[in-house]
C-alpha cells in the first residue's frame, strides 16, 4: 500500500482574545489587528507538526466570517438577509497571505469556505423568502472567493455541517458552482452523523470527503458499502470532548479506517473545528494526531 | 431632522433628563476634567462652575466627566466631587484601567455617590472583577461603549450590544441589565479619523430606532486626532465645538465634548442646534420642547 497521509485541521482553532487590549487600541486610536491571534493559532499548528495548517478562523465564528463581508447580510444576534447576497471584496485572502508568510515552505495551507447551504440555513431570511434562491446566491458569491483563494492556498475546504442533516436536491449543484474550474484540490467537510446522506454525498464533485469518523464511527459501516473515486480525510480525534485521545487510540482508529478505505485515506484531522476546545487540549490532540501520521507514513 | 417610530426612553438621574424624541429635551453635554497630569482641583473648580453656569443659561444639562487615570487619584477626585459639586448634580466617571474601575466603584459607594454616578463605560473589555464590582456597587446609570473591534459600521455596533460580537459571553446590553444597571446610555464609539468615523454619527438614529435608548458619542475625539487640522489652528476649537451638532442633528441625546475648558463655545453652539431642531420638530411633528429647553430659555 502506498501510504502518504497528511495531518491537517478542519479549520478553526481556539482563540483567547484579549478584549482589554483591543479596547486600549480603541482608546489610543490605533488600528485593530487580528494578526497576533492568527499567529498564535498557526504557530500551535506548526509546532504540533501538522502537514497542512489553516488560519485558525480566529476572527469570528464560521458563519460570521463570511456574512460580515457579503453584501445583503446584516449581523444581529444572528445574521439577517436584508438584500440580495453578493460578493463585495475578498473575505479571507488577507489572512491567508499572512499565514503563508508565517509558515515554513514545507507546510501546506488550507483555505476554508463555509458552504452555501449551511450559510443559508444559519441566517434569518428577510429578503428572499426562498431558501434555494438564497443558497444559490451564497454559492455564486463564494465562488468569487474561491477563485481568488485558490491562488493563495494548497487546498480549499468547504464546510457544510448542515449536510449531515439533509442534502437538498440542489446540494450537489451548490457545491459544483464553487468547485468547478478550481485548480487546487477541494475538500467537503460535513460533520455529524452522515450515515443517511452518503449516496447524495458521493455525488458531490470534490476531491476529498471529510467526516467525523471518531465521534460517529457508524459511518465507517455505511461508507464501505459504496465504491467512489474521492479520497478521505479521516476525523480521528473528537472536537466536542476535552479528553485527549492517546496515540495508541488514534492509531487503532486510523488502522480501522485504513482497513476500510485503504489508500483513499489521504488526511488525518480532528473530527471538526477545534474552536470550542481549551487551547492546550486542542494542541495536545494535534500533537498526538501528528505522531500517528508519522508512524503510519514511516 | 426626524422623529423615531420606536418609543424613546427618557432616563433621569438626579433631575437631569436624557433621551426622548428629538426636540423635547436638550442635548446633555459631558465636559471632561483631569485628562492629564496630577488632578488640579483649583482650576477644575473654576471650569466646573463656568460649565454649570453655561448650563443654567442655555438649558443644556451639564455632566462633569471625571477622567481617573490612576488609583492614587481616586480619593482626591471623589473628595472633589463631594466638596465642590452641588448635591443634586450628576457626574460621570471616565476610567479605562480595570483596576482603577474597581477602586472607584468602591469609593463612590463608601461616599454614597452612586445615585448620581454615570459609569463611563461598559465595553467588550469588561473583566469578571469589574462585573462583580458593578453588581456590588451598582451605579445609577451607565454608558455602554458600542465599539466592535470586528466591525466599525452601525451594524457592528448593534452586534456588540446584542451578542458582544462573540468577544463577551453575552451582549453588552444583557451584561448591563444582569448587573442591575437600569438606566443605560449608548455611546456609538467614535473612531480615529479616516476609520469609518461617520459610522458613529450614522449609528445614532439606527440605535435609537432599534432600542429607544438615549444615544450619543464623543465625536470630539475625531477632531482631536485630525492631524490635518494643525494647518488650520485658529479653526480647531470651532471645528471641535461644532462637530457636536452632528449628534443632535442625527437625533442624539448627549455629547461627550472633550475638555471642559471648551464649554464656553460648545454650550451655545449645541444650544443653537437644539433650538433649530426644536423649531422644526414642533412645526412638523407637533413636538413641544421641555420647559428647560434652550428654545424656552433663550427666546
Amino acid at each position: 500500500m502506498n501510504i502518504n497521509i497528511k495531518t491537517c485541521v478542519i479549520g478553526s482553532y481556539p482563540v483567547l482574545t484579549d478584549t482589554m487590549e483591543l479596547m486600549y487600541g480603541y482608546f489610543n486610536g490605533e488600528e485593530i489587528s487580528w494578526d497576533k491571534y492568527i499567529q498564535c493559532a498557526v504557530s500551535d499548528m506548526v509546532n504540533a507538526g501538522l502537514d497542512i495548517v489553516s488560519d485558525g478562523q480566529t476572527r469570528d465564528p464560521f458563519i460570521q466570517i463570511f456574512t460580515r463581508k457579503l453584501t445583503g447580510c446584516r449581523i444581529r444576534a444572528r445574521t439577517e438577509i436584508v438584500d440580495k447576497v453578493e460578493y463585495n471584496a475578498p473575505i479571507t485572502i488577507k489572512d491567508q497571505k499572512y499565514v503563508r508568510n508565517l509558515i515554513p515552505n514545507d507546510k501546506g495551507l488550507t483555505g476554508v469556505i463555509t458552504g452555501p447551504y449551511t450559510l443559508s440555513k444559519s441566517c434569518i431570511d428577510l429578503y428572499y423568502k426562498d431558501e434555494k434562491d438564497l443558497a444559490f446566491d451564497f454559492a455564486h458569491a463564494l465562488k468569487q472567493e474561491a477563485k481568488v483563494l485558490q491562488k493563495h492556498v494548497d487546498m480549499i475546504s468547504i464546510d457544510e455541517p448542515f449536510f449531515s442533516n439533509e442534502i437538498p436536491d440542489y446540494g450537489k449543484e451548490l457545491i459544483e458552482i464553487i468547485t468547478k474550474d478550481i485548480y487546487c484540490p477541494t475538500r467537503l467537510h460535513a460533520c455529524g452523523n452522515v450515515s443517511n446522506v452518503i449516496p447524495e454525498l458521493l455525488e458531490i464533485p470534490v476531491d476529498i470527503f471529510s467526516h467525523e469518523f471518531k465521534a460517529s464511527p457508524q459511518i465507517f459501516d455505511v461508507f464501505k458499502e459504496y465504491v467512489f473515486p474521492q479520497k478521505i480525510c479521516l476525523g480521528s480525534v473528537r472536537s466536542d470532548n476535552t479528553r485527549v485521545e492517546s496515540v495508541e487510540e488514534i492509531m487503532e482508529h486510523t488502522k480501522k479506517g485504513m482497513e476500510i478505505f485503504g489508500e483513499k485515506i489521504v488526511q488525518l484531522a480532528p473530527d471538526c473545528g477545534q474552536r470550542l476546545l481549551p487551547r492546550d487540549v486542542a494542541f495536545q490532540k494535534l500533537k498526538n494526531l501528528v505522531k500517528v501520521g508519522e508512524k503510519i507514513n514511516g | 431632522m426626524f422623529s423615531f417610530t420606536r418609543e424613546q426612553e427618557i432616563l433621569e438621574i438626579s433631575n437631569t433628563k436624557i433621551g426622548g424624541q428629538p426636540g423635547v429635551y436638550p442635548t446633555v453635554l459631558f465636559g471632561g476634567l483631569f485628562f492629564k497630569g496630577e488632578p488640579n482641583c483649583e482650576t477644575a473648580e473654576k471650569y466646573l462652575n463656568n460649565m454649570l453656569n453655561l448650563s443654567k443659561r442655555t438649558g443644556n444639562p451639564a455632566i462633569p466627566d471625571f477622567f481617573i487615570r490612576r488609583e492614587e487619584y481616586v480619593e482626591k477626585i471623589t473628595n472633589f466631587i463631594e466638596r465642590v459639586l452641588p448635591k443634586s448634580q450628576p457626574f460621570s466617571i471616565d476610567v479605562t484601567d480595570p483596576q482603577v474601575k474597581l477602586r472607584i466603584l468602591e469609593c463612590l459607594y463608601e461616599k454614597n455617590l452612586l445615585s448620581r454616578t454615570i459609569y463611563n463605560s461598559i465595553h467588550v473589555g469588561i473583566t469578571d472583577e469589574e462585573r462583580e464590582a458593578l453588581a456590588k456597587y451598582t451605579p445609577k446609570m451607565a454608558i455602554i461603549l458600542a465599539f466592535n473591534p470586528k466591525d466599525k459600521s452601525p451594524d457592528g455596533k448593534i452586534e456588540v450590544l446584542e451578542n458582544g460580537a462573540h468577544l463577551t459571553d453575552i451582549g453588552l446590553l444583557d451584561i448591563s441589565k444582569k448587573l442591575g444597571i437600569k438606566k443605560i446610555l449608548i455611546d456609538t464609539a467614535a473612531l480615529a479619523p479616516g476609520d469609518n468615523t461617520g459610522a458613529a454619527i450614522a449609528a445614532i438614529p439606527v440605535i435609537k430606532e432599534e432600542y429607544g435608548l438615549p444615544t450619543g458619542c464623543a465625536i470630539h475625539n475625531v477632531v482631536e486626532k485630525s492631524k490635518w487640522l494643525n494647518d488650520f489652528e485658529s479653526a480647531r476649537k470651532t471645528v471641535d465645538a461644532s462637530s457636536n451638532v452632528n449628534i443632535s442633528l442625527f437625533g442624539g441625546d448627549f455629547a461627550i465634548f472633550g475638555p471642559i475648558l471648551n464649554a464656553d463655545i460648545v454650550f451655545p453652539t449645541v444650544a443653537w442646534q437644539d433650538i433649530l431642531i426644536s423649531e422644526y420638530t414642533e412645526n412638523y411633528f407637533g413636538i413641544s420642547p421641555d420647559v428647560n429647553h434652550p428654545r424656552r430659555k433663550l427666546f
